[in-house]
């Protein structure tokens, strides 16, 4: 294989960038992780299996982190300055979400996951509120999310 | 005798010829063939498009709000990006991407120094069918508008 430059080819590439230039967000992405670590947390309280539990913990801690991680690129790169005089309290939303997905590493406190649940869905709406589904989520995509956004 | 006095006029032509050929080549160092890669500045600029930019402008003058340019990014500045400037105040420029749902600019990593704008963009001329000047224009919106 061998091709012939095109002599019109520019030879430096600019970045009209976004970090990661998809512009794909949603909270759900978080949510699913710090659901499975509420389920992964009652799996763990039903067995008396040394094995089983160990695993639990294991895998948890590795959902919370994604949960966290989801949280942060949430808030550093879909959320931007302008959306701090709608929502007073984005920072400390994430902050408090953050730091719960930590707390969720830790323990296997049931309550504890329900909390990261109900503060992942308090960025949820701010998603919603500031257009989120119709801008970042490629159009046509099937199911009760759409719907639900639109009854919110 | 005839080689004496041919000598002197072509002295001039190789001489005018050498100048000429200096300054074009000086006036072709200012400007840059760019390809575009990602959607921030979309619609006006889509990726793979390619630009002519240049730097002769920004040699005399400091650039104008409503300019498209090619600037170093601040993060990491082997690295250009293309924006528009939104706002000049003393030694720095503010830039923005004309989709701001899918665009890091000013808003993430502020103001940047003048001294990292490299040009000016005025010719996008490929794809043929939307070759045509890259205009000077007022931000659409509010810098990022809603999103």
């Amino acid at each position: 294989m061998f091709s012939i430059r095109n002599p019109l080819r520019p030879r430096r590439v600019v970045h009209a960038h976004c970090d990661v230039p998809c512009g794909v967000y949603d909270p759900e992405q978080a949510r699913i992780e710090a659901e499975s670590c509420l389920r992964i947390i009652e799996k763990y309280h039903a067995s008396e299996d040394p094995l089983f539990r160990a695993r639990c913990i294991h895998v948890k801690e590795e959902r919370a982190e994604l949960a966290k991680q989801h949280l942060d690129v949430l808030w550093h790169d879909y959320f931007k300055p302008e959306h701090l005089d709608r929502f007073p309290n984005l920072h400390e939303t994430f902050w408090n979400a953050a730091k719960q997905a930590s707390k969720v590493k830790h323990t296997v406190d049931r309550a504890e996951a329900q909390r990261l649940l109900e503060l992942i869905d308090e960025v949820d709406r701010f998603w919603i509120e500031s257009g989120g589904p119709e801008k970042t989520r490629v159009a046509g995509r099937p199911g009760a999310r759409a719907q639900a956004a639109a009854t919110a | 005798m005839r080689t004496e006095r041919g000598r002197r006029p072509r002295f001039l032509l190789f001489g005018g010829g050498a100048l000429l050929v200096a300054a074009v080549r000086w006036l072709l160092g200012h400007v840059t063939a760019v390809e575009v890669r990602g959607g921030s500045m979309a619609p006006g600029l889509l990726p793979g498009d390619w630009l002519f930019a240049e730097r002769l402008s920004y040699v005399f003058r400091a650039p104008h709000v409503g300019e498209v340019v090619v600037a170093a990014d601040p993060r990491e500045r082997e690295r250009d990006l293309v924006k528009r400037v939104t706002a000049v105040e003393a030694g720095l420029v503010t830039v923005h991407g004309d989709h701001p749902e899918a665009s890091t600019d000013s808003r993430e990593f502020g103001p940047i120094p003048t001294s990292l704008v490299r040009g000016r963009v005025w010719l996008r001329y490929w794809p043929p069918s939307r070759m045509g000047i890259v205009g000077r224009r007022r931000p659409a919106s509010s810098p990022g508008g809603e999103g």
